[in-house]
């Protein structure tokens, strides 16, 4: 039909104000939603390829029982095309000569590992070698510590149950060795065939059977479903590289982050858009009257304007992917670089139909509403101004896009909690602001005072009080998504580096017997090495509880701790990063109670007073708990369940010490001479753990920046398409005060402080909501406690005062150009 | 060509009012704008409305027009009462029968003069637009500037470019608000001749709202509105 408004208009209307901007926030929300799309699939593959390292697979299939993994998940897993292996672990004596030692033993066959290298070594003083295989069949590797405690030389023989082993070199460390200072007995590692000649496993034994699966993601899917039904029956535990530990924290904070993020840049753009089409909406008011006066109908316009908008839409959504693809592949270039992984950056078409929906959603449910109503136009307004129908945003449209936005941010963010607080928060925020924002707008009259810039930003901000309120709003809004951001950014990066600082200890040394305390010091020392302070151990079971049988009266009578041995340890003050949550912590010379761990006391069902027997070896102990303590176990450093005080209740039972101490990668041979001359503390070397898990946090940390700089372009967009939408008015005002004689200085003060002050008010407004908002997310998503930013508390509401005054500056470069004359025809 | 169209009554009368009455409420307070208005304009006159500001007759242009509904009364455009159709039956016959000049020449800022004659042409679905658009142009002096929009183009040239519009269906009926009220008397008059022109050409009924003594007096008839009343001479 209307060939020249379907054409020439769409093209030429893309040169208004008010669609730029409009545009520019769905292609900034695209963009933001694919990147971080298209990203985080290739940052959870590199990591988790990463993390598998650390299960020597990428799934492990663990036997609950002592039979081994059954024939058929094998089997299964073989057909599916998955890389298996098979290991065993189980605990024995080690004999050679006279001497005697309890070991735990590894058996695995040729293909372990399947993620990972094992460090190795050939001789105490060899240097150290990184293998993908494990020791050939007749061979066996043992930990340093085992040479000394047998007292024998590579290539002599030990015996294991019935059959004889060549030690062929020593095993220094293993991928998927856990951080388990129960582990005491020192490792060895052997072949899986030879484990049925050795004849240690009967029934009853203690051993504990593994499948290791390694392969595609989805190959990787479907085996845990063929499986499931066995893991359910509780035969098998199933465990993934992102369980518990540092790293699957650190990868669903950040993935938490980002898909916040996420939400928020959409958030952000949902306003600009709004305010940009609710513009373009009152500047095509004039062209649709006339349309109808030339006999358009209603219906004609809205699919006019429709198709305009889903011309539009399409560009933007186009361009925004365009932005998309080159930008998360950059990252992930960068992050495969800093892994020194190979990059495998793959674009799947379909890892962007949320970025597809969001731009069908916030076009459709944002920008059309107020288009729409466009054909609602009386014809009249064509001969004289008739009054605006259009209010903006009607109580229907809110509902319908309000629900809208939720789903999409439930979507994104998965949490329903988490979207129900921010939309929460943003609700109390826009109470708050029009309080305040009103009590603003009616004093600000009093600082009349000062130069006649001053004077005029003032009436202004009074005289437009409508406007003024608004832009307060939106800006305040934005202030706070931005300043939540980065609120959240810091903390959650000042969370990891607590958590493992540069200098984190990363030995540690275990069994120290207290007669050798000095000497290790002294070696310690002549090294320049400093150790964390000692703590001394004792092996106990939990046995009772208020002097019953912990296992009849204990809440969770299957937990694990009540089965196995505690360490158990006393002194003077509990780890710094531990805190109590109820109870006191032992006064000094106190030599009664105890300090629990906080999930354990939940589990076992007791509280304060409650009193806890023990036993270790022959001796049996008893003391009530003084204090409930939280512990946070991911820190990588040594932390009880039990604590008592340093004269309590296990003063003067047989003890040996822990200790902990940073060792720079480059001085590792300090630790053969320390091998040999302390044969039989246990040195648990976990700097490759840290280094690993600090690379993982750089990399997220990346991320998290390049997102936070689009979410941040969000923001701008929403800045520019407010101060834009009040252009045309101050446009016309400035142009009847240049005519009127006033100076293009006066203006521009004028204009510029009136919006200082709006940026200035807006941005302390933000920040503290956003204060508010960080503290309740960080409650539920990160753990931690309220405390005030003072740099983003100072900084960004100067730099939204700066920002705005600059902005407004810029809007009006037309009124300032141009003479009075031709200014006043053009805003006819 | 022509559009040729069946209509209710062949009777001689364009515009037929009856007893209109309209009312508005601008802020709560009702507001009498025309009382019991009553005229006709026969088939092929031109009719001029006179009177001070305020006094309705921009109302009474838009409701002859059919773009907007008088509170009571009846108007019949063409043989058709219009009072009684919807906004968009209302709406269609304008596409078809209707021509408008304004005083502030409404042209479409983001399209061409070309294109802005070419609009109604494209709505009415009529063959050759494009030719019919720039025979217009150069009818109305404007050959060299099909192609410039109309900030490149002065006022009284603006107003050429809306009369070709208006002029490209050829119109049964014209209406023209103040159509010289924004330009200067010289240009005024040569935009009220080439108006008068066309209208003789084409035969069709000019109704225009004026504050233009001079123009008003080149009409077949003036009407007089004081306070909402019309008075006839």
């Amino acid at each position: 039909m209307i060939k020249a408004l379907q054409q020439t208009a769409i093209r030429r209307d893309l040169r208004l104000r008010q669609v730029k901007v409009m545009l520019a926030a769905v292609m900034i929300a695209v963009a933001t939603v694919a990147t971080i799309n298209l990203f985080a699939g290739h940052l959870q593959q590199t990591l988790l390829q990463s993390a598998s390292s650390f299960l020597a697979a990428d799934r492990q299939l663990i036997t609950r029982s002592t039979q081994p993994v059954a024939e058929q998940w094998q089997q299964a897993a073989s057909e599916m095309g998955l890389k298996t292996s098979e290991i065993s672990q189980f605990s024995t004596m080690l004999s050679a000569g006279g001497a005697f030692q309890l070991t735990s033993v590894k058996a695995v066959d040729g293909d372990y590992p399947l993620r990972g290298e094992i460090e190795w070594q050939s001789g105490l003083q060899a240097p150290r070698q990184m293998l993908q295989q494990g020791p050939a069949s007749g061979e066996i590797w043992l930990n340093p510590r085992l040479l000394g405690l047998l007292d024998i030389a590579i290539g002599e023989q030990v015996t294991i149950g019935e059959t004889e082993l060549t030690v062929s070199g020593l095993l220094l460390r293993e991928p998927d060795s856990s951080f388990n200072f129960s582990a005491f007995a020192p490792r060895a590692m052997m072949h899986f065939v030879d484990v049925a000649a050795t004849n240690v496993i009967q029934p009853g034994s203690r051993v504990r059977h593994k499948l290791l699966l390694a392969g595609d993601e989805n190959l990787l899917n479907d085996f845990e479903n063929t499986v499931q039904p066995a893991i359910d029956s509780g035969d098998y535990r199933w465990r993934d590289a992102r369980d518990g530990d540092t790293i699957g924290e650190s990868l669903n904070k950040a993935e938490n982050f980002l898909l916040l993020g996420g939400s928020l840049a959409v958030l952000l753009a949902v306003v600009a858009i709004a305010v940009a089409s609710r513009e373009y909406a009152l500047q095509q008011r004039d062209t649709v009257a006339l349309l109808k006066t030339l006999g358009l109908t209603s219906s004609a316009i809205r699919r006019l304007y429709a198709t305009r908008l889903l011309l539009w839409g399409v560009l933007a959504t186009l361009a925004g992917l365009l932005i998309a693809v080159p930008f998360a592949w950059f990252l992930s270039a960068m992050t495969a670089q800093l892994m020194a992984q190979p990059l495998e950056f793959s674009l799947q078409i379909w890892t962007l139909w949320p970025a597809l929906l969001t731009a069908l959603l916030v076009l459709f449910a944002f920008a059309l509403p107020p288009i729409d109503r466009l054909r609602k136009t009386p014809a009249m307004q064509v001969l004289r101004s008739l009054p605006q129908l259009d209010k903006g945003f009607l109580v229907k449209d809110s509902v319908v896009s309000g629900l809208l936005v939720f789903g999409l941010l439930w979507l994104f963010a998965g949490e329903l909690k988490l979207v129900l607080s921010l939309l929460a928060g943003l609700s109390v925020l826009m109470v708050v602001l029009l309080v305040f924002g009103w009590l603003f707008v009616s004093s600000v009259r009093s600082f009349k005072g000062g130069s006649t810039a001053w004077r005029s930003a003032i009436v202004a901000l009074h005289r437009h009080k409508r406007a003024t309120l608004s832009q307060l709003a939106v800006f305040a809004m934005t202030m706070m998504l931005a300043a939540t951001l980065v609120l959240v950014r810091s903390s959650l990066l000042a969370d990891w580096q607590a958590q493992l600082p540069e200098d984190a200890p990363n030995h540690f040394l275990v069994n120290i017997a207290p007669e050798t305390v000095d000497d290790v010091d002294t070696f310690l020392s002549s090294e320049q090495l400093q150790r964390s302070p000692l703590y001394p151990m004792v092996r106990g079971r939990l046995t009772a509880i208020n002097d019953q049988p912990a296992k009849e009266v204990a809440l969770n009578p299957d937990d694990d701790e009540l089965r196995r041995e505690l360490n158990l340890t006393a002194a003077a003050s509990y780890p710094d990063d531990n805190k109590i949550i109820a109870g006191q912590w032992f006064s000094e010379g106190d030599n009664e109670g105890l300090s629990i761990e906080q999930s354990l006391a939940e589990s076992l069902g007791v509280t304060l007073g409650d009193k806890l027997g023990f036993t270790a070896g022959s001796d049996t102990f008893s003391a009530r708990v003084t204090s409930i303590r939280s512990v946070q176990w991911d820190n990588m450093q040594p932390n009880f369940y039990i604590m008592f005080p340093e004269n309590g209740a296990i003063k003067d039972l047989p003890t040996t010490y822990l200790s902990s101490f940073y060792l720079d990668p480059v001085d590792k041979s300090v630790l053969n001479d320390f091998i040999l001359q302390f044969p039989t503390v246990s040195v648990l070397e976990i700097d490759h753990i840290i280094e690993r898990i600090q690379d993982i946090i750089q990399q997220v940390t990346q991320a998290v920046e390049a997102i936070l700089l689009l979410i941040l372009l969000a923001a701008l967009a929403v800045m520019v398409a407010v101060v834009s939408a009040t252009m045309s008015e101050r446009q016309r005002e400035g142009a009847l005060l240049r005519t009127l004689g006033a100076q293009q200085s006066l203006l521009v003060k004028a204009t510029m402080l009136e919006f200082a002050l709006i940026g200035l008010v807006a941005g302390i407004l933000g920040v503290l909501a956003a204060e508010v908002t960080v503290w309740a997310l960080q409650y539920r998503m990160f753990g931690g406690e309220f405390r005030w930013h003072w740099p983003v508390l100072i900084i960004m509401p100067l730099l939204s005062s700066i920002l705005l005054s600059l902005l407004g500056r810029w809007q009006l470069r037309p009124v300032l150009t141009v003479s009075p004359m031709l200014l006043l025809r053009r805003l006819e | 060509m022509s559009i040729d169209r069946p209509t209710k009554n062949t009777d001689d009368c364009m515009i037929d009012i009856q007893s209109v009455n309209h009312q508005v409420t601008p802020g709560g307070q009702p507001l009498q704008i025309l009382q019991d208005v009553t005229l006709q304009i026969q088939r092929g006159q031109s009719a001029a409305i006179v009177g001070r500001s305020g006094s309705g007759k921009t109302t009474l242009l838009g409701l002859m027009a059919g773009l907007d509904v008088p509170s009571s009364g009846a108007i019949y455009l063409d043989g058709e009462q219009i009072n009684c159709l919807s906004e968009d039956e209302r709406a269609r016959l304008r596409a078809a029968r209707v021509g408008f000049v304004f005083q502030s020449f409404q042209l479409l800022p983001s399209l061409t003069a070309l294109e802005n004659v070419l609009l109604p042409l494209e709505l009415a679905g009529i063959d050759h637009a494009r030719q019919r658009a720039v025979d217009l142009l150069q009818q109305v002096g404007l050959a060299s500037r099909v192609n410039h929009t109309p900030r490149q183009l002065s006022g009284g040239e603006q107003q050429r470019v809306a009369i070709a519009r208006a002029f490209a269906v050829t119109p049964r009926v014209l209406f023209a608000d103040e159509p010289t009220g924004n330009l200067d008397s010289q240009t005024g008059a040569e935009i009220t001749d080439l108006l008068m022109t066309l209208n003789k050409q084409q035969g069709t009924t000019l109704v225009m709202v004026t504050h233009d003594d001079q123009l008003a007096a080149r009409c077949d008839r003036q009407f007089h509105i004081d306070a909402g009343r019309v008075q006839t001479q």
